[in-house]
């Protein structure tokens, strides 16, 4: 189980600035349990619609996975139990054992999800983290992708009049960008900027202990074969 | 223990000098407590040539002084020169032969021949197969467990052999890491490989030892050592264990696992002096416990 | 062999992969099923006996084939898991199943003679006289040939042997003889050849230090990439490591095979069948790779050149080579 400290330690490689960014802005002062009925409902429609999600999970019924859309103010924790699962939206991990983080622009977490994008793509250009316990996330993204998800048209089908305050979230994303799209610099670094202090100095120190280590490793076993 | 386990030395894997290699032979037909030994070039065909003025020599030592010869066929046969050979070689007549690839063991039409590590044998039915091609004896796979072997030596149909010693053979391909890594293509090597006798030693980024190289294939850093497993496969029927010849002195390492398989030596003490006798190894024995292959599983009896 | 035989054999992990190679032209789509008789045996992935049974349908309706991959070794003691994989499949109506085990063959070939066996490249079937060893004992019908043959070498082959080639021309890369690789499982303990996982996720990390990924399997460090250097699979053989005092890409870089401009080669050296790796891929990859090759192969039944194509986008390291197809990779 990672701690909330480890995920803490860990951020993407790149924050490409986007509308959901922005549409984060707007969300950071909403505390999360407002929005938690909107991640009941889409659980409910995923499960309805796509049981062979949890299915597929059920190889890891314990398994907790926190989804971090990095451009956003929350972060969401999936417990795949095949009976009762659950996402929970929350602040942060503080205080959450999770099993596996994943990490990454909301606009590809939602891309992955239907299966437009590539995961494995999305690793290898860095866009997406992931860190804790691989096999679960690996078995996660092969259930979602395999599953066929449409949001548009799972809710669309099934969802009714909660369809509304998901369209919104996506509705004020591109309103926002509109509007201060002159200072996106600006808002990107007041956004990220807490989460950055201090990983320059924390990277540079373990640098120099691995260098250190290696050495150490390699004078003992010079050594050894001397002995 | 034992009734009868009989040892073997595998072909040498590694580009040893000619002269050093038939001496290694010569000392060996002379002086080691082997009753079979393999012969010939697995790795790569290149090295081939440099080998074959010594071999009628050596045959003829090792033959003088009572030692089964088989004579091992190349692992990965791709072109025509390496398909000749093999015929040439599923061609001889008076020495079982050795089928490290199943083209070879294909060319034999129904002659007994025996089945190397590099054919993968990991069921009773493919065991079966084998056999009713001609199969006398097969040595299984490194990563074979000893849950694998028991079932196939409880078939009856082929001797089973087992590797105890040495840096494992864990993969082969047709490009040359040796060659590669001093920025060489394979076709203009300058046969690199043979300056490293015991293979050249890869170390992860992080300064832990981890692999060898070997020309095209590639071994385990540490040295498999199943001295403390022998009596435990010897009664799942084990009838035959292999010794992969390294540069340290294998004249003393046989004699050493000759001592336990009889039971003159027990395996602690083994443990011990084979450590004596090769300082720079780092031993290993997960395979066949079904664990790692670079664990040293200590103080858990072998269950068969 | 003409262009207008080629076969677009293309990969599914999920049905909704399935359906997305079928869509995107697939002749026929390759499948496993959710256990250890394949050897792309994933978390999560691949197909339960329900899901074959309609994936093959929905392949059938629309033209395309399926065939399906039992192409791991049974562990001794155990062989009713894969016979019962290869008699589900006849029962399904599969098109093929491709083995890798002579057992296992022997089986299929016994029990469904009327049943279509490939030779998976598991099998490590390098030369005409293995190839024509499976064919004379098996009746095997097609071989899908090991990674480490050049054109020339796949030519002569083709030529020489009696039954269809196919070779794999995109994806993941092995860079050892398949099927006789036990690197992964020196490191992890569990065999790719029985248990259907190279670097198996469930002994894989990705640690953070600072602007650092380190890679891990099995607790060895494979790799570690820099801010926006891009990253590869935690495989062995695409790993970074120090010998003769460098460190380097010792095996190989990570990339991706990509044959694309050698295809015309590959059929005028007689090949039956192109292979697209990758069904632990998801259906994003599995749609554009599979459109692209669609369009290649097209063109050249048009006889027209195949037109430039960018998939730098899906490959390992976002790199790609042409493998051992072309003799200076060895």
């Amino acid at each position: 189980m990672l701690t909330h400290r480890a995920a803490q330690r860990s951020r993407p490689v790149d924050m490409p600035f986007s509308p959901v960014l922005l549409a984060g802005l707007a969300l950071a002062p909403v505390p999360p349990r407002l929005l938690q009925p909107l991640f009941d409902a889409i659980l409910s429609v995923v499960r309805r619609r796509h049981p062979d999600i949890l299915e597929r999970l059920a190889a890891y019924p314990d398994a907790s996975v926190g989804i971090h859309p990095v451009d956003l103010p929350f972060v969401l924790i999936l417990d795949a139990h095949p009976e009762s699962p659950r996402l929970t939206v929350r602040r942060d991990f503080e205080g959450v054992p999770v099993t596996a983080v994943i990490r990454g622009p909301l606009a590809m977490l939602i891309a992955l999800a239907e299966g437009r994008t590539d995961g494995d793509a999305a690793f290898f250009s860095r866009q997406l983290v992931f860190e804790g316990d691989t096999e679960v996330v690996v078995a996660l993204r092969n259930a979602i992708d395999g599953a066929g998800i449409d949001l548009q048209a799972d809710f669309a089908a099934t969802l009714g009049p909660l369809a509304r305050p998901l369209r919104h979230v996506f509705g004020l994303g591109g309103r926002l960008f509109g509007r201060i799209a002159h200072d996106m610099d600006t808002v990107r670094s007041a956004l990220l900027a807490p989460a950055l202090r201090g990983a320059d100095a924390q990277t540079a120190r373990l640098n120099e202990l691995e260098a250190e280590l290696t050495a150490l490793r390699r004078t003992l076993r010079q050594r050894e074969r001397r002995a | 223990m034992s009734g009868g386990a009989k040892l073997s030395l595998g072909p040498v894997l590694f580009n040893w000098k000619p002269e050093a290699w038939r001496d290694f032979y010569l000392r060996i037909a002379d002086e080691a407590a082997v009753d079979t030994v393999y012969l010939g070039e697995v790795v790569c065909s290149k090295r081939q040539p440099f080998f074959d003025p010594f071999v009628p020599q050596v045959i003829e030592r090792l033959t003088a002084a009572g030692k089964e010869v088989v004579l091992s066929s190349l692992a990965l046969v791709m072109s025509g020169k390496e398909r000749e050979a093999a015929r040439a070689l599923a061609a001889v007549e008076g020495f079982m032969t050795e089928a490290n690839d199943l083209s070879f063991a294909a060319a034999l039409n129904g002659r007994p021949f025996a089945v190397g590590p590099f054919v993968n044998v990991y069921n009773e039915g493919t065991l079966a197969y084998l056999a009713r091609l001609g199969a006398r004896r097969v040595c299984l796979p490194v990563e074979a467990p000893a849950s694998t072997i028991a079932v196939l030596a409880a078939q009856g149909l082929a001797e089973i052999e087992v590797q105890v010693f040495g840096r494992l053979p864990l993969a082969m391909s047709a490009r040359c890491y040796h060659a590669r890594s001093r920025n060489l293509a394979k076709d203009g090597c300058q046969y690199v490989c043979a300056d490293d006798p015991d293979g050249m030693p890869v170390d992860t980024m992080d300064g832990k030892p981890f692999l060898t190289v070997n020309g095209t294939q590639t071994m385990s850093y540490r040295y498999h050592n199943l001295l403390g497993e022998l009596e435990a496969l010897r009664r799942a029927g084990v009838g035959r264990f292999r010794l992969w010849p390294q540069s340290c002195d294998m004249v003393a390492v046989a004699a050493l696992f000759r001592a336990v398989v009889e039971g003159r030596t027990d395996a602690e003490e083994a443990n011990r002096l084979l450590a004596e006798l090769t300082p720079e190894a780092e031993f290993a024995n997960g395979y066949i416990y079904g664990r790692e292959g670079h664990l040293l599983v200590d103080g858990e009896a072998l269950a068969v | 062999m003409s262009a207008e035989n080629v076969e677009l054999v293309c990969p599914a992990g999920t049905p909704a992969a399935l359906k997305a190679a079928v869509d995107a032209g697939a002749d026929c789509v390759y499948v496993g099923y959710r256990d250890e008789t394949n050897a792309r045996n994933f978390p999560g992935l691949n197909f339960s006996r329900p899901e074959l049974a309609d994936g093959i349908a929905y392949a059938h309706e629309r033209g395309s084939k399926v065939l399906v991959a039992i192409n791991t070794f049974p562990r001794a003691g155990h062989p009713q898991i894969w016979h019962a994989a290869v008699d589900d499949a006849a029962r399904f109506n599969a098109d093929a199943v491709i083995l890798a085990d002579i057992g296992l063959c022997d089986y299929a070939s016994k029990t469904h003679p009327e049943l279509r066996l490939h030779l998976s490249v598991q099998a490590s079937a390098s030369s005409a006289e293995a190839i024509r060893f499976y064919h004379e004992s098996f009746g095997i019908r097609r071989a899908v040939l090991p990674r480490v043959l050049t054109v020339p070498e796949i030519a002569a082959l083709c030529a020489d042997v009696p039954i269809e080639m196919e070779v794999f021309v995109f994806g993941g890369l092995c860079v050892m003889a398949e099927g006789r690789c036990a690197l992964s499982s020196y490191a992890t303990g569990h065999s790719p050849n029985t248990s259907g996982a190279c670097s198996p996720a469930s002994h894989v990390r990705y640690v953070e230090k600072g602007e650092k990924v380190v890679s891990q399997l099995g607790g060895f460090t494979i790799n570690t990439f820099g801010n926006g250097e891009p990253a590869g699979y935690p495989t062995l053989c695409k790993g970074r490591f120090e010998a003769n005092g460098k460190l380097s890409y010792l095996f190989e870089e990570p990339t991706s095979l990509n044959t694309l401009d050698l295809l015309p080669d590959l059929i005028a050296a007689g090949v039956t069948a192109f292979k697209i790796e990758g069904r632990q891929r998801g259906r994003a990859y599995v749609g554009s790779v599979v459109k692209a090759f669609r369009q290649a192969v097209d063109a050249i039944r048009r006889g027209e050149p195949v037109p430039p194509m960018v998939l730098a986008g899906v490959t390992e390291g976002g790199r790609h080579t042409a493998g051992a197809y072309e003799r200076s990779w060895r």
